[in-house]
């Protein structure tokens, strides 16, 4: 008797739906799952004929299916996709580290010192953001064939890791100035009373507390390599020397290399090492995003 | 320590005036000091000054006769307990405590007794191993407290602990903080707006208003003798009663003739120079006396009752006074009242200079 008067009980603080609300209700839901089904259609696809034994050097949608690893196969041992991997590993980390150390020195500095052009010059760097990477090709190569003069040792690879942390400083700086914006400077006083020095401010007092934020910032850096295909595929000339993205390209527009299934493969490999890291920063990312709304 | 501050002034980066100039003040040794003033005044400022977080423009810094203008905040021997408490939010309760000393590298061993020590005189060594967001406010503030006690330091700078407690705590950690004063043998600067807080708790109060010292002494001269109209009004709640008017013929005229006070003998010999001059009158609440032939007869507008005490706002003419009584007296809303002003207890301040006369 009690057990059904509870579940009776409206408990919701929102006022009863109408009729009309209902509708609209059930519209919003037929929307949001169509348009899951359209992301969600092709992604399936991808996965099945990755793993399709049937599938030959075209995806087709005929209904043949056999399980099997061979497009796996064909990837690593056909193709250079394993140095791809690495290169883009190497990139990743590199742009990502590269990333959090510079944004750490640039976003502490502007939200924390006072200095004459600090409102113009983070508004130039803004500004300059607005233009896409790839229109600064152009600049891209002749910057590089200057310093390769002076600086041999200065690969296209490294070059490319120059260009993605240099394109994110501007962004992230202005996510993680923001953000240090409302920790209160008194924290700062009181560390400098205790005895810190400016960097050690940073190191022992800030940084623990901005690290949800630091964590954010390097997995965007991270996946940013794995995403592109534009500049690595300018900038970079030998198939030994591509990332992933610009590698697995190849299996999809070359005539002699074309394998579409192991491409579907290649690029459901891919989303591994961003998924573990992921799973890896969870704690951080959640609580980095949730205390951006909720200041406890 | 002694601290002394010769001609101090501050001026900020990007800004037109000093913010504050020409202070000059000594604060003795053992002494707890309130420096006190409305919001703005630069009592932050000149605290930070102290504290070595902020740059001095110009003037001296001396601790102990020593010249401290370019000393670092670490090497001052102060600490300061801040506003918002300013607890390094990922570090529990002892690691808070333990941080200014382990960054000078003291042992292990002493640390833990500094902190053991200051946890047990605030009692709060059941909370050394938490963190600062799961215990409470008050909790906080005595947190605070015990970092800036392990490090024995030499002089207490305090930015407004209390403004953050609710009433009750506020009252309680008032008692407590000067306790802690007194057996910790230091030098405490305190920074408040709060009269209540610079009263109660200061061997010498510092009134700051617009940059400038405006009085320094004892709680009871702030209340008995202030130096000037600013002070008379700042001081005092409800605020002193203040008027404007003129000497004549030897007794206190308002402007529009309708009062007319004469003042005591001691306080004509002083007010002899100021005939036909402006001059201000100022009244606290408290020293109206009910009398049955009194000269000030008011229309009572408004009683507010406080307990022990009650307060009655009225309307004489066109000038509204405030009177407070005991609160069993029996006073009507609406009815008037005949009073007397206790001629010991007017205070005259120069009409131009608003300097005090008597």
């Amino acid at each position: 008797m009690i057990k059904k008067r509870k579940k009776d009980l409206y408990l919701s603080d929102r006022q009863p739906l109408t009729p009309l609300g209902k509708f609209f209700l059930a519209l919003n839901y037929f929307v949001l799952i169509s348009y899951s089904l359209v992301i969600l259609w092709p992604l399936s696809r991808m996965v099945i004929s990755a793993f399709n034994g049937k599938q030959g050097r075209y995806i087709s949608l005929s209904g043949k299916y056999e399980f099997s690893f061979k497009h796996f196969e064909y990837l690593f041992k056909e193709t250079l996709y394993l140095t791809w991997v690495k290169n883009t590993l190497v990139i990743a980390v590199a742009t990502a580290i590269l990333t959090i150390l510079i944004v750490s020195f640039t976003g502490y500095a502007y939200s924390r010192f006072r200095f004459k052009g600090r409102k113009t010059s983070l508004m130039t760097i803004m500004l300059l953001q607005t233009i896409p990477t790839f229109a600064g090709i152009t600049a891209y190569f002749t910057l590089h064939s200057i310093i390769s003069d002076f600086f041999p040792f200065i690969t296209r690879q490294m070059m490319l890791i120059f260009i993605y942390t240099g394109g994110g400083i501007a962004a992230n700086t202005f996510i993680l100035k923001g953000y240090m914006d409302s920790i209160s400077t008194e924290l700062d006083d009181a560390a400098m009373i205790d005895g810190c020095s400016y960097m050690q401010i940073y190191k022992l007092i800030i940084m623990p507390i901005v690290r949800p934020m630091l964590a954010i910032i390097a997995l965007w850096s991270f996946i940013g390599p794995f995403m592109d295909y534009m500049l690595p595929k300018a900038l970079l000339t030998k198939p030994e020397s591509y990332t992933l993205a610009a590698g697995l390209y190849t299996l999809m527009n070359n005539r002699e290399t074309l394998n579409q299934p192991a491409f579907a493969a290649g690029g459901l490999l891919t989303a591994l090492p961003i998924v573990i890291l992921f799973i890896v920063l969870q704690k951080e990312l959640i609580s980095g995003l949730a205390q951006g709304s909720v200041k406890g | 320590m002694r601290v002394e501050l010769k001609n101090i002034g501050k001026k900020y980066e990007g800004r037109e005036n000093f913010t504050i100039r020409g202070v000059d003040l000594v604060i003795e040794d053992q002494e707890f000091c309130v420096i006190l003033g409305p919001s703005g005044c630069g009592k932050s400022t000149l605290l930070r000054m102290i504290a070595g977080l902020n740059s001095i423009t110009e003037g001296e810094l001396l601790f102990d006769g020593k010249l401290m203008n370019k000393v670092p905040p670490k090497d001052r021997d102060i600490a300061m307990v801040f506003q918002s408490y300013a607890l390094y939010p990922h570090m529990s309760v002892y690691e808070n405590m333990a941080f200014s000393l382990a960054m000078r590298k003291e042992s292990k061993k002493l640390i833990d007794e500094r902190v053991r020590e200051a946890a047990d005189v605030l009692q709060i060594s059941e909370y050394l191993y938490s963190k600062p967001s799961d215990i409470s406010g008050g909790q906080r503030q005595r947190v605070a407290l015990g970092r800036a006690m392990v490090r024995k330091p030499k002089v207490f700078l305090m930015d407004e602990p209390l403004s953050n407690l609710d009433a009750k705590l506020r009252e309680h950690m008032r008692i407590e903080l000067v306790r802690l004063h007194k057996s910790l043998d230091t030098t405490t600067i305190y920074v408040t707006h709060d009269q209540t807080e610079a009263m109660t708790m200061a061997s010498k109060i510092i009134l700051l208003d617009q940059g400038k010292i405006q009085q320094v002494g004892k709680p009871e001269e702030f209340y008995n003798r202030p130096e000037n109209l600013f002070v008379a009004g700042f001081i005092g709640s409800p605020t002193m009663n203040i008027l404007k008017g003129e000497i004549r013929g030897g007794s206190f005229q308002s402007l529009d003739r309708s009062l007319n006070i004469k003042p005591s003998q001691e306080d004509y010999e002083l007010l002899k120079g100021y005939e036909n001059k402006e001059v201000y009158l100022g009244i606290r609440s408290e020293r109206f006396l009910p009398d049955k032939e009194g000269s000030l007869e008011v229309l009572v507008e408004v009683i507010e009752m406080l307990g022990k005490e009650k307060l009655l706002y009225t309307k004489l003419g066109e000038h509204s006074f405030i009177i407070s009584v005991p609160g069993h007296s029996q006073y009507e809303e609406g009815k008037k009242y005949k009073f007397s002003p206790d001629k010991g207890a007017l205070h005259f301040f120069d009409g131009e200079s608003k300097e005090r006369i008597n």
